[in-house]
């Protein structure tokens, strides 16, 4: 199949979450063929096994990751069947977002009671608008170091890019402000690094632990807790159950806000596309 | 998104072949021993097996041990075992209910696993391993012990069958659904182990492995080959091509298939 090799050869990448292929694009566009191995309506934590992925796994030149553990159920099988040296851990075609970010939630002590928890902490940091444009930058000089020759069409689009990024995000910023010091309830701790930026307070969390639906108790627990208090909403993301979710708002009538939890990137979605919904979504609780 | 490149791309025989073969060699036990699950009606038995072998893990990650490899599958075997021989045993008492009574344990050993997990997450990605392995995960070393197992097991049912006597069955039964489960998932075990069986069954022993075996092969060979082409999960397509190979086969090979009963 390599027989015809084109013209331009380009740098393969593949990535594991959306959010990741949409940056490469930004940065790379171009230069890159991008696959994401996941789409945004679906549980990164775990995939089905297609040819496919293991396919584009021996392609590629560049693994983009969000790391931290969270692809740690598929991604280590993969990455053996698809035996490509060069995306192997350690290599510079192997790279992970979260080793280049402030990481929240990195428990102190390790135990089994805590839950689905992840030992490098939380892994989902593209809710953060400003560590975008941290991994933004490492991906740059990543694919500058894999692809020597275009060195300067990379640097090029980062630019162009952490200007626009960094506008919209002083935009986002002003419509976020007067969210800052509500309380809020999540399901799942999905969202741990966009409510640290708005400085919401996060009073409860459905899930007892990470990874465990909520019993009848937790959730009378978390009814009553509420009752005392003044909450602003309840943020669900969208791929896992909104069942509990849904019985909390109704008990309570404190409204449900369902965000999209990544880049529809398959779809023809752009980041900032993306967290311009999630702003609105968020701001349309008054 | 998808375009002819694409497509063509999983159509790659490193890819498949490993999973191919992984079929091959579950279908060698399967189909023998499915055939007389279905002959006894204890169709949800692998069901039954496969859960008590997880929950079995279960217990022993609760009493502390750190399980990896050779570990969790001593405690897998041997949970597997004792839930064979408490299957075997009710077998005698139960009559007419036993495919009642095997439903009940399946549901008790599931929902064991699920309170013991209730506060332990962790162990869930434990008996995930356990219960939805995929095919196309495989790799040479899984292949070549589940191999030996496979030979083992085939040799033993096809020379003592007679001998073994009852539990004899249940025995070979638990090491070969324990070992299957891992590599390729409960759903391809349970459809590997009942269609071709039963779409063979109404046939004499000879002609019918040979309508399982065919039914069979055709099943996992279509199904890698349509996951690769509509990229799409291996598992579950493999199961709809092994139904639908069970639907076609038997009725464009009839003529062949009266022949061979003439024949023996």
């Amino acid at each position: 199949m390599t027989a015809f090799l084109p013209v331009h050869a380009t740098i393969n990448v593949f990535a594991c979450e959306p959010e990741w292929a949409a940056l490469a694009e930004e940065i790379g566009g171009g230069k890159l063929t991008i696959y994401s191995a996941t789409t945004s309506m679906q549980d990164p934590h775990h995939i089905q096994a297609r040819p496919s992925l293991i396919a584009k796994a021996r392609r590629a030149d560049l693994l983009v990751c969000s790391g931290a553990e969270l692809e740690i159920g598929w991604l280590p099988l993969l990455l053996r069947k698809a035996g490509n040296a060069d995306i192997r851990p350690g290599q510079p075609g192997n790279f992970e977002a979260a080793d280049y970010v402030e990481k929240q939630d990195v428990p102190k002590k390790l135990d089994r009671s805590m839950g689905d928890v992840h030992a490098e902490g939380n892994p989902h940091i593209h809710t953060r608008p400003e560590n975008i444009l941290l991994v933004a930058d490492a991906l740059r000089q990543r694919l500058s170091e894999i692809d020597v020759d275009n060195e300067k069409h990379y640097l090029s689009r980062y630019e162009a890019f952490e200007k626009r990024w960094t506008q919209l995000m002083a935009g986002w910023e002003e419509q976020i402000k007067y969210l800052q010091g509500e309380n809020i309830v999540t399901h799942h701790n999905y969202w741990t690094y966009l409510n640290s930026w708005i400085g919401m307070n996060v009073l409860a969390t459905l899930e007892p632990v990470p990874g465990v639906s909520p019993s009848s108790s937790h959730l009378a627990k978390i009814k009553k807790q509420l009752s005392k208090q003044k909450v602003k909403m309840i943020l669900h993301v969208i791929y896992v159950n909104d069942r509990p979710t849904q019985w909390l708002s109704e008990q309570t009538g404190i409204p449900v806000i369902t965000l999209p939890a990544t880049v529809d990137y398959q779809g023809g979605q752009t980041l900032p596309l993306w967290f311009e919904i999630v702003i609105q979504q968020l701001t349309s609780v008054q | 998104m998808m375009n002819v490149g694409d497509m063509a791309d999983g159509l790659d025989v490193s890819i498949l072949a490993p999973a191919f073969l992984a079929g091959v060699i579950v279908l060698l036990t399967h189909i023998p021993l499915g055939r007389e699950v279905v002959k006894r009606g204890i169709i949800f038995i692998d069901l039954a097996i496969a859960q008590i072998a997880g929950l079995g893990v279960i217990i022993a990650f609760q009493f502390g041990w750190e399980m990896h490899g050779l570990e969790a599958q001593i405690a897998a075997v041997t949970s597997a075992l004792l839930g064979a021989w408490l299957l075997h045993s009710i077998e005698k008492k139960a009559g007419e209910h036993l495919e009642a009574l095997i439903g009940v344990s399946f549901v008790l050993a599931a929902t064991a696993s699920i309170l013991m997990l209730a506060h332990n997450p962790h162990g869930s990605e434990h008996i995930k391993e356990l219960l939805v392995g995929q095919i196309l995960w495989v790799d040479w070393s899984q292949i070549l012990i589940a191999a030996v197992i496979s030979l083992i097991v085939v040799f033993v049912w096809f020379n003592y069958k007679n001998k073994i006597g009852n539990i004899g069955f249940y025995i070979l039964f638990a090491v070969s659904i324990t070992s299957a489960v891992q590599l390729i998932g409960v759903y391809l075990v349970f459809t590997s182990l009942i269609v071709p069986a039963l779409a063979a069954a109404k046939y004499q022993t000879k002609p019918a492995l040979v309508l399982a075996g065919i039914i069979g092969i055709m099943g996992y060979f279509s199904g890698l080959i349509a996951s690769a082409l509509f990229d799409l999960p291996s598992g579950a397509v493999i199961v709809w091509c092994l139904a639908i190979s069970a639907l076609v086969i038997p009725v464009l090979s009839s003529n062949l298939l009266t022949n061979i009963e003439r024949q023996s």
